[in-house]
């Protein structure tokens, strides 16, 4: 009888838990990078956090936490810092979403020495994870007037030269 | 006098050089004959020129090992009406994608040559130059590889495309077609899928009456303004402000954006759409948003062909979206009712927007003979 209770929890929780996991988006980062990344959500917490507030469609100011774009690209190697020169210059990394939606940033707008903007990897609002239909992973630009590059549910991020 | 002796002269000439006069006649004839011949079946060499408006942008999409020429086109369009490339010489691509339908079948499901239906509603074939990923769930890359499943597939044309070939290699007018566009007569079926391809990146659609009022070339009727408005606008019911904001997804110039979203048609959806090929469960139901070009002329709609009209689509954006966790968020509490749920369309609005929906039938694109059967067409000339 006690075997078969466990049995049951087992199955619950095995249940419970892929469905956790399924819901889950990760982010690929590609192309012009010394090393690829495949980050989870367990990834990206581990990394230093920062607060951006902005407006959303409610018109009401939110908090959103998540990782500076630029340290997610230092940590896959990208020419940020002093190796932003020269050719360098052309590079951007282009923002994929899961619904096929697509934004460009040139790389220069997010490396610190340029600007003080944070762009930044969100994977909460106001403390809680992301609403659903806005994925696991959202771009929030400080102070960008529209929200049309605050792309949801963001699951790639390439890097690439202007052709 | 004089006149008289020059007569019996000439025909004096005529009788001494008669043999000759025959030889140089018959030659006359024959090179009359070939330059007619020639001229009703002349196949165009040379790279392809596409033809476009600045508005649709030149985001194009043409492999290196693949460029567009005349004679390639031609090839294409030959074997897209082409019944060998099926089991028992049964269907053609066009079986399920017909010109007068802007590339549709006017089925929900179409039957293969098994006679099983397909699993998906056909799609038009319009403007694909600009798509980048294909099928209801986007999972071919490129029209090269999109061609191959349709051929292979069992519950379609169901013929590897290596028999395919062989089929081809025993019709000796392929032979000369296959030596001009490829430099020889080697007939493989990576060089049909190729000459496919080219052909499908022609069908370019931009004369409805949208591209000609965006030309300033036609002044829509108010019911077609008020449409166009109600479709390019969000909703904001607090300020009274009323929409549909259909271009959040279907918009632009060429009215298609090549997203994926679940627009709300089942809670507990029978076809997974992507979530299929991704694993992820926000995925779910998730379909490519098509193209309304030509929308009038693609009933019915939807990737399970479940609508018949374009009033029932109207109803099913103003009163049924259905919740579930991958429905879309530009449907989450989008309405033009104040805390309304569902969008909330007036009748007079759904026949407006039916009118704007009209506005992008191309007339000229159902009926262009560079895309019809070649075998077909008395209009081979004007290639
Ligand atoms: C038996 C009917 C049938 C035949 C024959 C057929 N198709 Fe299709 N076609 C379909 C269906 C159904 C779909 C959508 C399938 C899906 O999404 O899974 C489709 C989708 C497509 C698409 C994708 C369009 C888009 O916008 O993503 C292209 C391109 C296409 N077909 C080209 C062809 C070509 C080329 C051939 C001949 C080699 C062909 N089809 C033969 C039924 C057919
Ligand atoms: C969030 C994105 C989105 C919005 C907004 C949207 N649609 Fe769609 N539309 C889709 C998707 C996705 C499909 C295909 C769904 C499927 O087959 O499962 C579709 C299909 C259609 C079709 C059928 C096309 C065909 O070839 O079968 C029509 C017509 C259409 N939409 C009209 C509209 C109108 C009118 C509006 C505004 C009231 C609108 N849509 C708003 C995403 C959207």
């Amino acid at each position: 009888m006690k075997a078969f209770r466990h049995l049951i929890f087992f199955t619950l929780f095995g249940i419970l838990f892929n469905t956790v996991i399924s819901y889950a988006q990760s982010v690929k980062v590609t192309g012009e990078v010394a090393i690829p990344l495949e980050l989870k959500l367990t990834d990206v917490a581990q990394m230093p956090q920062t607060t951006v507030i902005r407006k959303d469609k409610d018109g009401k100011d939110h908090s959103y936490s998540g990782v500076i774009l630029a340290t997610i690209l230092q940590k896959a190697g990208v020419t940020l810092g002093k190796d932003l020169r020269g050719e360098n210059l052309t590079k951007f990394i282009s923002v994929e979403a899961s619904d096929g939606y697509q934004v460009i940033f040139a790389l220069a707008e997010l490396d610190k020495d340029f600007t003080d903007r944070n762009i930044i990897l969100a994977s909460t609002i106001d403390g809680q994870p992301l609403p659903q239909g806005d994925g696991t992973f959202r771009i929030i630009v400080q102070d960008e007037k529209k929200p049309a590059r605050c792309i949801k549910q963001v699951t790639g991020i390439k890097v690439a030269f202007a052709k | 006098m004089i006149l008289k002796n020059e007569r019996y002269k000439a025909v004096n000439y005529l009788k001494s050089h008669r043999k000759g006069l025959l030889i140089s006649l018959l030659f006359i004839a024959v090179t009359l004959i070939s330059i007619l011949g020639y001229t009703d079946n002349p196949i165009p060499l040379g790279p392809y020129k596409f033809e476009y408006p600045a508005n649709f942008g030149n985001r194009i999409n043409i492999p290196p090992d693949n460029p567009t020429t005349q004679q390639g086109v031609y090839l294409g369009r030959m074997l897209f009406y082409e019944t060998k490339l099926s089991a028992h010489n049964a269907l053609s691509c066009a079986s399920c994608h017909k010109q007068e339908l802007a590339f549709t079948d006017g089925k929900a499901f179409s039957r293969g040559v098994d006679f099983k239906l397909t699993s998906r509603n056909s799609m038009s074939l319009v403007n694909l130059l600009w798509a980048r990923k294909f099928f209801w769930d986007g999972r071919a890359t490129g029209l090269e590889a999109q061609a191959v499943i349709p051929m292979s597939n069992p519950h379609e044309m169901g013929q590897d495309t290596a028999i395919s070939a062989k089929k081809l290699n025993s019709d000796k007018q392929y032979h000369a077609l296959f030596k001009l566009v490829y430099g020889d007569e080697n007939i493989t079926g990576d060089r049909i899928i190729k000459a496919i391809a080219q052909f499908e990146r022609t069908l370019i659609s931009a004369n409805s009456k949208y591209d000609q009022y965006l030309a300033n070339k036609y002044q829509p009727t108010t019911d077609e303004l008020k449409g166009m408005e109600l479709f390019n606008r969000s909703p904001q019911a607090d300020k009274g402000i009323r929409g549909a904001n259909c271009t959040h997804c279907h918009g632009g110039a060429k009215n298609y954006m090549e997203l994926f979203h679940n627009n709300g048609l089942d809670s507990i959806p029978k076809d997974k759409g992507i979530e299929t090929l991704t694993g992820v469960a926000t995925d779910r139901a998730r379909f490519k948003v098509p193209t309304l070009r030509n929308i009038a002329l693609t009933a019915p709609y939807m990737h399970d062909g479940r609508f018949k009209t374009l009033n029932q689509v109207l109803d099913h954006y103003s009163d049924h979206v259905l919740q579930s966790p991958a429905l879309s968020s530009v449907f989450r509490g989008e309405s033009n009712e104040i805390g309304g749920k569902q969008l909330k369309l007036d009748p007079e609005e759904k026949k407006q927007i039916i009118a704007f929906l009209n506005m992008l039938t191309d007339s000229t694109f159902v009926t262009d003979p560079r895309f019809s059967d070649p075998r077909l067409s008395k209009n081979k000339t004007k290639l």
